[in-house]
């Protein structure tokens, strides 16, 4: 059981403290962020999740840009406590609507209130926001979400793409909206992440797929809900493959590794035409969870070569090939190349005509940047960089830089083809007919090219 | 409400405490409530408001569940400090617990649980009494977890009260969340208590396994982690947990899929049905992989607990290597477990995959990760032998790449598969040696100086390298020091000549007069001594044989790993120590285990001269596998025992009383090895060997008496050895006159000692008689003395054999001064020391001879002797099950067929 719960904020300062069972020694919150900020500075590196200091366990997640910290004395299981974390700050989010240092800190009596309820002397009660509004009476404060960095996997939603309506994910489970009515509306996001490693000869080396059906609603009263995946769906990597030859889309048809759901969700028919059935309970929840190694086309090709050219010389050319539809336009790509550590400079040569690129030598990663604002389906980009070195290479240069790495959000774009086929609501009237927001997005995980 | 709580942390001119105090007591409900909400944030910034207590104990009567819920708030923080106001919320207290709304109750009961105040405790019983049976759910399970609250405070009250059989009721209530509360209220009263409280019946089981599948995710894994406990009574009690607790490994939270893991492991052990366990390891990979698509930090925790799992059961993620492939933002402690899960799942099938993916990873930039994928390297190759050459052409190429910290990390590395693998790749040192001025880490020097020593007679300028690091050696580290000290002993011995005496001598002054290191100056009188005293005892002693180290990629201990493992899903399963190291709540009584764990960060790098052996490095180098401060238990095992101590303890042992010499038995034969030179045994020279005759071992040994009184009274002792070989009877010699000498044959048997590690044919001896101290020495014995008369095999049962031994198994080795002037003979030759001979085949221009062996515990050994009649050089290869008695196997072969 939790002895205590605390978000600290990146420079240390106590955001929120509670202690459950008054147990552990003062000054657990400064010593856990010393650990934490002076884990290891020589290399720069993470503090690993869980750890123990003077008998007292530490297990903590950072979530925008917070520390969510507990503290147990005993021997209980650190995933539940990284899921309650994990959990803890989602419900806060549903409450206040944005997660922050600013949100949390006008909002302290409010998040006391939620972690009465949602921890009772170390145990974890409930995190359902459904079920913690019956005992909550305290209303969220809203700030100001505009300049404040979002949190969520929805977010990636506000950038570009002016059909969503930017507010929704930011807006509380709770609160009312100026003017006192709520908008009835639900989103369902097929988020996907990828990863791929291509060898230096382009082959494919590893692909996986981590893929979740992220719902948030906002409908009043409830209802019912269908929410139907292809018709095709396999489960399994063994499982019969016989639908291929009914797939109408002529692609094959999409077959996960494993999927597991949200408690809220019926499976009754799942098996027989692949149709979820749930009772959203209010706040952002996901679905369904999904992982595929099955092949799929990547959206990118990626090619990086470098070559000596002179004793203390190299050039670089990388180039990447948007391999999906024209109506789809991939935003905010990121293409990183370590180089040599022993580079001093680095001159960049766009192709012509670029538009939205920038280009950059970061000296202390001693990496190549390239940002393209965004790329049009089916098209090409190549930069090229001439590097100078401070000494002569050893004739090892595709062993000292690379890989290369990307990355980039495709919105309405996924690669799995997974579909939502439709999206039904249990009507309640004749004029019942609340906005429904289906919404695909494809985001690089780990996107790498090796040289 | 209006406004943002954070103006409640702005200040004020006037005082703030009695403008609180005003607000405190206004008429306005408002005015309170907001004053109250001023206190708590003053309170949350550490102030001390304890002052206004009276006054906010005076807001606590209403009917606004907001304020009500603030002043509990403030009751909670300062109860403790103002115990006799505290008594004043009492009533208030009491009377909430009978309200209308549900809501209030539970407020009511909750709230007095957490305020540990005598005075106020006496007043919870009554009303947590009421509220374990209200009629509202969310009042029984506040109840429920208040009972755990008060059995913390005092936990004669909640027996005597009769609160655990009200606990007990609850867990068949029909809420499914009450339920769970209770489990986990029950749980933590059984942890602190000795005695038995909450016991699950096979009753209790149905109870649990019906509400798991109704209540909340928190709820499933209370009640998970208490069946956890639960001991199935057979193989089908434990197959109907088990098929009830499967669909668990579906849910989207990783916490409720660890502790469903946790229940299968446990009750798989009891499944006697292989296609049971079979489907249920099939079942457990999907979710397990899954998990590795959470959040980092989870990830974490479930590639800690992967680790566990694949090392008792390999087979359930053998075909999922890929998913453990580094992910370019893993952050670095998902790497390092990644890394860890690669090198157990490394097999020859897909060890070319795995290399390619540790040389990607040696080029990252990641300095810590670089390393340890190099390392990562070396330890396939010592797993994998079929791969070693693969791994160590990685691992030169990687040193081409001329970065420092990877040449340090693979020079460490190859160190340990030369131990691997003697004798096999010492033709890559002259590229080592170019690195060796790069050379700063302290580890790799002493690895680089090691292969030096240990190599010295091959490598031409072994002096020149050596003594370049002599004039740094006080500045040098321990580590290093000790090795120069042996590597130059090693020198000294393999090449006696002027330079390396010289060198010697300063290294031996260097590390006896110049040093403050105790560790360095004993181990350097110690081989002062020796060089001194018997440079040929100094030759058996520091270029003796070393016992064969193994990949260390398994390294927990069997039992240990069974403690792990039934505390799969909990902190000690990410930390890899048993509960009791860390918990100091656990009533267990705690183990002595800390000064194991003492040294365990070290690597077992630094030679003991207690252990008389050159014991370099007793386990392959490891590399601590986490970031977190766990010393690893297993590293700390010593992998060679200490024998020369323990001979004292088991001669002066009561049970192996020391044998009295009887009747005298002539033997004669050739002049045996001398064990005892009379330099060392005061006049007295005794020479033995092990020999076998008639199908039993004996001793041959013999005595001279060089001193100048009789010698009577002998006795003799053999210490633990592999095969338990010990005196059959009593040594019989006569007393000796000065001058005479006396040979007998002692009988010798297979007792229950045997030492432990890695099998050598090292006797420890001990010899005393009744004028002279108790004399020890060491013999070294072939194994084709313990080849059994009964190693015939029939060509059939050969051939089975064969077949069934996995190719891992075969093992082959060159003899290129052997010659082999006529088959017969040398199928008779053998026949006389029980090889046999079984079939023969002419392949080209070569014999090829079947033969088969055994030695005690029925240990076979089927050999295939390929060579060309006449001409030197001989190839022999070997299968058995037990391939540690391979080397010892080779040297007597090597005997055999001289």
């Amino acid at each position: 059981m939790i002895s205590q719960f605390f978000v600290l904020s990146q420079r240390g300062d106590h955001i929120v403290f509670r202690d459950y069972r008054g147990e552990v020694p003062k000054g657990s919150a400064e010593i856990f962020f010393r650990k934490v900020k002076f884990w290891n500075e020589d290399e720069a590196e993470e503090a690993p999740p869980v750890f123990n200091i003077d008998g007292v366990n530490y297990v903590h997640v950072k979530v925008a840009g917070l520390f969510f910290v507990v503290t147990t004395m005993v021997n209980i299981s650190p995933s539940l406590l990284l899921e309650l974390l994990q959990r803890i700050a989602r419900v806060t989010k549903d409450y206040l609507g944005v997660l922050n240092e600013d949100s949390l800190r006008k909002n302290f009596i409010l998040v006391y209130e939620l972690l009465d309820e949602v921890i009772d002397f170390g145990y974890p009660q409930t995190t359902s926001t459904e079920a913690l509004k019956s005992y909550i009476f305290n209303e969220p404060i809203m700030v100001d979400a505009g300049r404040l960095p979002p949190l969520g996997p929805a977010a990636m939603f506000m950038q570009g793409t002016k059909r969503m309506p930017g507010t929704a994910v930011t807006k509380s489970v709770v609160a009312n909206e100026p003017g006192g009515k709520k908008r009835e509306e639900i989103f369902v996001d097929i988020i996907e992440k990828i990863s791929v490693t291509f060898s230096s000869s382009g082959y494919i080396l590893t692909s996986e797929i981590d893929g979740t059906i992220q719902m948030k609603s906002y409908l009043s009263g409830n209802p019912e809900i269908r929410l139907a995946l292809n018709e095709d769906l396999g489960i399994g990597k063994n499982s019969s493959s016989t639908h291929d030859y009914r797939s109408s889309s002529g692609g094959g048809s999409v077959v996960l590794d494993d999927c597991n759901f949200h408690e809220s969700v019926q499976l009754d028919s799942f098996d027989i035409d692949r149709t979820l059935h749930l009772i959203p309970p209010d706040g952002e929840f996901p679905v369904m969870n999904y992982r595929m190694t099955q092949e799929f086309k990547p959206p990118f090709r990626v090619t990086a070569l470098i070559e000596e050219a002179g004793p203390s010389r190299a050039e670089v050319l990388l180039k990447i090939r948007a391999d999906f539809p024209a109506n789809v336009t991939a935003n905010t790509i990121t293409v990183q190349m370590p180089v040599p550590s022993y580079t001093m400079r680095a001159s960049f040569e766009l192709e012509a005509g670029a538009v939205g690129q920038t280009t950059d030598f970061k000296e202390g990663t001693r990496r190549l940047e390239w940002n393209l604002k965004k790329i049009v389906g089916g098209s090409e980009h190549t930069l090229r960089a001439k590097l100078t070195f401070s000494q002569e290479t050893h004739g090892n240069l595709t062993k000292e830089a690379g890989p290369v790495n990307m990355n980039f959000t495709i919105p309405m774009y996924n690669a799995s083809k997974l579909q939502v086929r439709y999206l039904q609501i249990a009507k309640k009237s004749k004029t019942y007919n609340p906005y429904r927001w289906v919404r695909y997005v494809t985001q690089a995980n780990s996107y790498v090219a090796r040289l | 409400m209006s406004g943002h709580d954070s103006k409640y942390f702005s200040t004020t001119k006037k005082g703030e405490i009695p403008e609180l105090k005003e607000e405190l007591n206004s008429q306005y409900k408002d005015k309170r409530k907001d004053a109250v909400k001023k206190v708590i944030a003053a309170m949350t910034v550490g102030k001390d408001v304890s002052s206004l207590f009276t006054d906010v104990v005076n807001c606590m009567q209403t009917e606004n569940l907001e304020l009500k819920k603030l002043v509990y708030l403030y009751l909670i923080n300062y109860a403790k400090s103002q115990p006799d106001l505290a008594i004043l919320a009492v009533n208030t207290f009491v009377k909430d617990s009978q309200d209308p709304n549900p809501l209030i109750r539970a407020l009511a009961v909750r709230t007095m649980g957490c305020i540990r105040v005598d005075k106020i405790t006496e007043y919870l019983c009554d009303p947590l009494q009421r509220c374990l049976k209200d009629d509202d759910p969310y009042v029984r399970k506040t109840a429920a977890i208040c009972v755990a609250k008060l059995y913390d405070i005092n936990a004669e009250l909640v027996e005597d009260r009769g609160f655990l059989e009200a606990l007990k009721d609850l867990i068949s209530d029909n809420n499914p969340m009450v339920v769970a509360n209770a489990v986990a209220a029950l749980a933590e009263i059984q942890d602190s208590s000795a005695r038995p409280i909450f016991e699950i019946t096979s009753h209790t089981l149905t109870k649990l396994l019906t509400a798991l599948n109704e209540c909340t995710e928190w709820g499933q894994v209370f009640i998970l982690d208490s069946l956890s406990r639960y001991k199935a009574t057979d193989a089908r009690d434990a197959e109907n947990i088990v098929e009830r607790i499967t669909p668990r490994l579906q849910h989207a939270n990783c916490a409720v899929v660890l502790s469903a893991v946790k229940i299968i492991l446990l009750q798989m052990e009891l499944i006697t049905s292989t296609d049971v366990v079979r489907n249920l390891c099939k079942k457990m990979a999907p979710p397990l992989v899954t998990l590795l698509s959470a959040e980092p930090e989870i990830q974490y925790v479930a590639l800690r607990n992967i680790n566990l799992i694949v090392q008792k059961r390999p087979t359930i993620l053998a075909h999922e290597i890929k998913v453990f492939f580094c992910k370019y933002n893993d952050p670095i402690y998902v790497k390092m477990e990644k890394l860890e899960i690669m090198i157990k799942l490394a097999s020859d099938r897909n060890i070319d995959q795995v290399l390619l993916e540790f040389k990607e990873y040696a080029t990252e930039v990641d300095v810590d990760f670089v390393r340890k994928a190099v390392r990562a390297i070396g330890r396939c190759a010592i797993k994998l032998e079929r791969a070693a050459e693969r791994c160590i052409s990685v691992l030169l190429e990687l040193i081409k790449i001329k970065v420092n910290y990877v040449v340090q990390e693979a020079i460490i590395v190859i160190k340990d598969i030369f131990r691997r693998y003697p004798n096999t790749y010492e033709s890559i040192i002259a590229t080592l040696c170019e690195s060796l001025d790069t050379l700063d880490e302290p580890e790799a020097k002493a690895s680089m100086i090691w292969i030096i020593g240990e190599y010295a007679e091959r490598i031409d300028n072994a002096d020149e390298l050596l003594e370049s690091f002599l004039d740094t050696f006080p500045e040098e580290p321990a580590l290093v020091q000790l090795q120069l000290l042996t590597a130059t002993v090693k020198l000294f011995l393999k090449k006696p000549t002027e330079g390396p005496q010289q060198m010697i001598q300063a290294v031996l002054n260097n590390a006896t007069v110049e040093t403050d290191n105790p560790d360095l100056r004993d181990r350097a009188y110690i081989y002062w001594r020796l060089l001194s005293t018997d440079p040929e005892a100094a030759k058996d002693v520091v270029l003796a044989e070393k016992p064969v180290i193994s990949d260390d990629s398994n390294q927990l201990d069997s039992s240990l790993l069974d403690e792990l493992l039934a505390n799969i899903s909990t902190l000690s399963s990410v930390y890899h120590k048993p509960p009791e190291a860390f918990v100091s709540r656990v009533k267990a009584a705690p183990r002595a285990d800390d000064e194991e764990f003492a040294d365990a960060g070290e690597t077992g790098y630094s030679e003991s001269p207690s252990q008389g052996v050159d014991g370099a490095s007793p386990s392959s180098s490891t590399g601590t596998s986490s970031n977190v401060p766990v010393k690893q238990p297993a590293a700390a095992a010593p992998a060679v025992p200490a024998p020369i101590p323990d001979l004292l303890g088991d001669l002066m042992g009561l049970d192996n009383a020391l044998v009295p010499v009887d009747e005298p038995t002539a033997s004669s034969g050739p002049p045996l090895p001398v064990v005892l030179p009379p330099t060392t045994g005061q006049g007295l020279q005794i020479s033995a060997q092990l020999v076998r005759r008639d199908g039993q071992i004996y001793y041959d040994i013999s005595f001279e008496n060089g001193t100048q009184s009789v010698l009577d009274g002998f006795m003799i002792q053999f210490n633990k050895n592999t095969f338990g070989l010990a005196a059959g009877g009593p040594l019989q010699v006569p007393p000796l006159q000065p001058g005479a000498s006396s040979r007998t044959l002692l009988a010798m048997v297979f007792s229950q000692n045997v030492s432990p590690g890695a099998p050598n044919l090292l006797l420890q001896v001990a010899v005393k008689n009744n004028q002279q101290p108790v004399w020890y020495f060491s013999d070294k014995g072939s194994l084709h003395v313990f080849f059994g008369e009964d190693g015939k095999m029939e060509r059939t049962s050969f051939l089975e054999a064969w077949k069934s031994l996995p190719d891992d198994n075969e093992f082959s080795k060159e003899y290129p001064n052997s010659v082999i002037s006529s088959i017969d003979a040398t199928i008779e030759h053998l026949a006389a020391s029980n090889v046999f001979f079984i079939a023969k085949r002419r392949n080209a221009n070569m014999d090829v001879l079947y033969l088969s062996a055994k030695i005690p515990r029925g240990i076979p050994f089927l050999i295939e002797l390929t060579a060309a009649v006449g001409a030197p050089g001989a190839k022999c290869a070997v299968k058995t099950p037990n391939r540690e008695f391979v080397p010892l196997f080779f040297e007597a072969m090597e005997s055999l067929i001289k």
